[in-house]
């Protein structure tokens, strides 16, 4: 049966040759959409790993070249904080999430090294920010007479810097200094250790993070302070005048910047999705492009055909059996074009491309084949119906 | 002749409904694509209001410094003194004005806060982009160097901050600083990177404007030409130029590179950047190569899809071609033949994808995915849709016309 359909095939292999190469390139098309759109559904539907929910972002700059006195910026942090509707407030890094700022370094222990965004973090933190904190405890007032550079670090880096071992109590460093090299700032000594964060937005993948506990002297060079501050539920323009006005009242000389994080998240979000959106739209009209110009092809060839079918009606065929030919005969076809993608596609997670798991790409391998299968199988379904459906004497009559 | 070949395409289209829908979903979805990213590239990179002259613009983004001792590069704007010491004595060019990227400001009304986009410009720049005021008029160079807190404000904030787009003279407080306003004009999409803000103020107020000898800043140059042809001598003498720039820290910093580009080259020479970052070439050849081969590329598959139903439908043309055959026409008069039938469907198809284009550009127009930006198709855009078209037409027309010539008369005609 099968040989029977591959002969079917090679007679007219020029015509097939065409419908080959379509299929091809729409397995192409489908998986590249397919590793996108699974990619990027995947990360929106991980939890983020903080609570961004009435939390806003205030930016106070001295202007450059300018330092803050830390006695200064303590009261500023004391007055806002006793602002009413202010709940808490945090000193960070500047690579505050949703906005288009990072700052990342490469860490190592023992030999494994791992890239991780470094956010500096103050005791107040992650009352602000709500960290689900997995071992271990957040950065307390006792750590002042630490030796080393207390930090929280997140699971993924744990997983990669210390596998199965335990990390509470070990001390890492900068994967380019010697162990002996390294100043005591510079050695961090595990004190918790919180699920994994995606700050970059909603579709970016978790990345490993570490926070580094803020020592009093860090703040003595700064240009701009990067406060978190957690409101009550509801506050709003209000507020952020006030907070502002707060801060004018200490130094007429610094700006600030009051900005709500969930108005930063959906617009890193209307930004990271246009692209993506469009993407979409164009894989969509490709391919219902295709499944109209198959369906058109396979119903005029059927149309040619009708000879042959009302030959092997008369000689007994049944209409099951003639619809299964052509179905047979378009999926054949169907496979060629999709082995000649898995050709292609298997690339990707074999070469690692664009460093991502290799997981998303196998996921929209079996999407594409399975999709390419459906939009020909339904497209030759009508046309195989049809030919079923004609009669030996009306076929061979026109002959 | 010509006419008797779109007589018999036209009647072919209309034969098969079904088919003469496929054909042009394919054709006309293709080109709105296609149009819509034109469009889009049209709006960045185009002459539109605020840079009408934009043949006669140059532009520079970018000082490259190269690290002493191979410590790598170091890419930024200019610095006033670079721009005042340097670029401002040039000869060739008609005005030199700057400003910089937008950074973000607040301002609070009663009600809620508003967050604004604000540069730093000169007077020159309101000379050079050609802004629509809806009242008052630009800050001039006095004002500017005088540190005068005054302000240009477009419309959608001054509606914003006073609830009115007549507010000139009137006073508005931008982080917690106060601006006498100047002039309000129409909004400027951010997609025009050189001129977009919702405030503009002078530059000496700048918490950049340093006065010391440092090159890197935060100002952009757009250089006006006194005319379209003196551009290259523009571009020469600002080269000259670099060469003669005094770096003021020599132990840290080995080399300056810097250009004067115009608009899109002035993308592309950052965007396509090359390993080696001394060497002038604004990638302007690499990109329209990457532009077209992804065009190409996205206009196969539709090409393939029509191919393939085009030699499908040969069959039903057989008896056609038998007689014109056996009448004598050659090969190449029925070549001919098809592939202005298949152009003219691509016709057809192009002018339904002009439609939906401009269907698709006014929902995105609505959608506010880019600040103030209006795209709209233009002869330019709809120039370029035709070539695509009539590309389109003929890469998916010339395999099934010569499939069809060669189809033999005899065959073709007991096929009947």
């Amino acid at each position: 049966m099968l040989r029977h359909l591959f002969t079917l095939i090679w007679n007219r292999k020029r015509a097939n040759m065409l419908l080959i190469s379509e299929v091809f390139f729409s397995f192409v098309v489908l998986f590249g959409v397919g590793a996108v759109l699974i990619t990027i559904g995947k990360n929106y539907l991980a939890p983020h790993g903080f609570d961004y929910t009435d939390v806003w972002r205030l930016q106070v700059r001295a202007g450059q070249g300018q330092q803050m006195p830390r006695a200064q910026l303590d009261d500023v942090l004391r007055q806002v904080k006793a602002l009413p509707g202010v709940r808490t407030v945090a000193l960070t890094s500047g690579n505050m999430p949703f906005i288009f700022s990072t700052n990342n370094s490469t860490f190592g222990y023992e030999g494994n090294t791992a890239l991780a965004n470094v956010y500096d973090a103050d005791d107040r933190y992650t009352d602000v920010m709500r960290l689900h904190l997995r071992e271990g405890r957040w950065f307390e007032a006792a750590d002042d007479a630490s030796n080393h550079r207390p930090v929280v670090i997140s699971q993924d880096l744990r997983e990669t810097l210390f596998g199965k071992g335990p990390a509470l109590g070990k001390i890492f460093t900068w994967s380019h200094h010697g162990p002996e090299a390294t100043k005591p700032e510079d050695e961090f000594l595990v004190t918790g250790v919180v699920d994994n964060v995606r700050t970059a937005n909603d579709f970016a993948a978790a990345e490993p993070g570490v926070w580094k506990r803020l020592l009093p002297h860090d703040t003595t060079s700064w240009e701009t302070a990067n406060v978190l501050v957690r409101v009550a539920p509801g506050q709003g323009g209000e507020l952020q005048e006030k907070i502002a006005r707060t801060v004018a009242g200490v130094t007429r000389q610094w700006t600030t910047e009051v900005r709500v994080m969930n108005d930063d998240r959906l617009s890193k979000r209307r930004y990271t999705l246009v692209p993506v959106v469009g993407l979409s739209i164009m894989g969509l009209f490709l391919i219902v492009n295709v499944a109209l110009g198959l369906f058109g092809v396979l119903w005029y060839n059927i149309s040619q055909r009708r000879a042959e079918i009302g030959l092997r009606r008369a000689m007994g065929a049944t209409g099951a059996s003639i619809s299964r030919q052509f179905l047979g005969e378009m999926l054949v076809v169907t496979t060629l074009g999709v082995l000649g993608g898995l050709l292609l596609a298997v690339q990707f997670p074999l070469l690692g491309a664009f460093d991502l798991p290799a997981q998303p790409y196998m996921l929209a391998i079996a999407a594409a084949t399975v999709a390419v299968y459906v939009i020909t199988a339904l497209c030759a379904w009508q046309p195989s119906r049809l030919a079923a459906g004609i009669h030996p004497a009306v076929a061979l009559r026109e002959e | 002749m010509l006419l008797s070949y779109l007589k018999i395409a036209w009647k072919v289209l209309m034969r098969r409904k079904f088919f003469a829908f496929i054909s042009l979903f394919g054709v006309s979805f293709t080109l709105m694509i296609l149009l819509v990213m034109m469009a889009l590239f049209d709006h960045l990179v185009g002459p539109s209001t605020p840079a009408r002259r934009l043949d006669r613009m140059l532009f520079v983004n970018t000082i490259r410094h190269q690290m002493a001792e191979g410590n790598g590069w170091m890419n930024m704007p200019a610095s006033i003194h670079f721009v005042d010491d340097y670029v401002r004595k040039l000869k060739t060019p008609e005005k030199v004005g700057i400003i910089t990227a937008s950074s973000n400001a607040t301002a609070f009304t009663k009600s809620k806060l508003l967050a604004l986009d604000l540069s730093y410009t000169d007077g020159n720049f309101w000379q050079i982009m050609d802004f629509d005021f809806l009242g008052g008029r630009a800050f001039t160079g006095a004002e500017v160097q005088a540190a005068q807190h005054v302000c240009v404000l477009n419309e959608a904030t001054a509606r914003g901050y006073f609830g009115t787009a007549d507010v000139v003279g009137r006073t508005i407080e931008i982080d917690l600083k106060r601006y006498r306003v100047a002039g309000v004009v129409r909004n400027v999409s951010a997609g025009h990177l050189y001129a977009y803000a919702d405030v503009w103020v002078p530059y000496t107020l700048s918490p950049q404007y340093f006065k010391d000898n440092r090159i890197e800043g935060e100002f952009l140059m757009v250089m006006l030409a006194p005319s379209a042809a003196t551009v290259p001598a523009v571009r020469e003498e600002y080269r000259q130029m670099m060469r003669r720039v005094e770096i003021p820290n020599p132990k840290e910093v080995q080399a300056l590179f810097s250009y004067a580009d115009p608009v899109l080259e002035s993308f592309t020479r950052a965007l396509l950047n090359h390993e080696d970052q001394t060497v002038d070439e604004d990638n302007l050849e690499a990109f329209y190569l990457i532009a077209g081969s992804l065009t190409l590329l996205f206009m196969l598959l539709p090409a393939l899809n029509l191919v393939n139903l085009n030699v499908t439908r040969i069959l039903e043309r057989s008896g056609e071609i038998g007689v014109r055959k056996a009448f004598g026409a050659t090969g190449r008069d029925l070549v001919g033949q098809f592939l202005v039938e298949n152009v003219v469907l691509a016709l057809v198809g192009g002018l339904l994808g002009l439609g939906l284009a401009a269907g698709a550009l006014a929902l995105l127009n609505q959608s506010h995915t880019l600040a103030y930006a209006h795209f709209a198709l233009n002869w330019w855009v709809f120039g370029w849709g035709m070539v695509l078209t009539l590309l389109f037409g003929l890469m998916s027309g010339v395999y099934p016309a010569w499939k069809m010539s060669r189809l033999n008369p005899v065959v073709a005609l007991r096929g009947r």
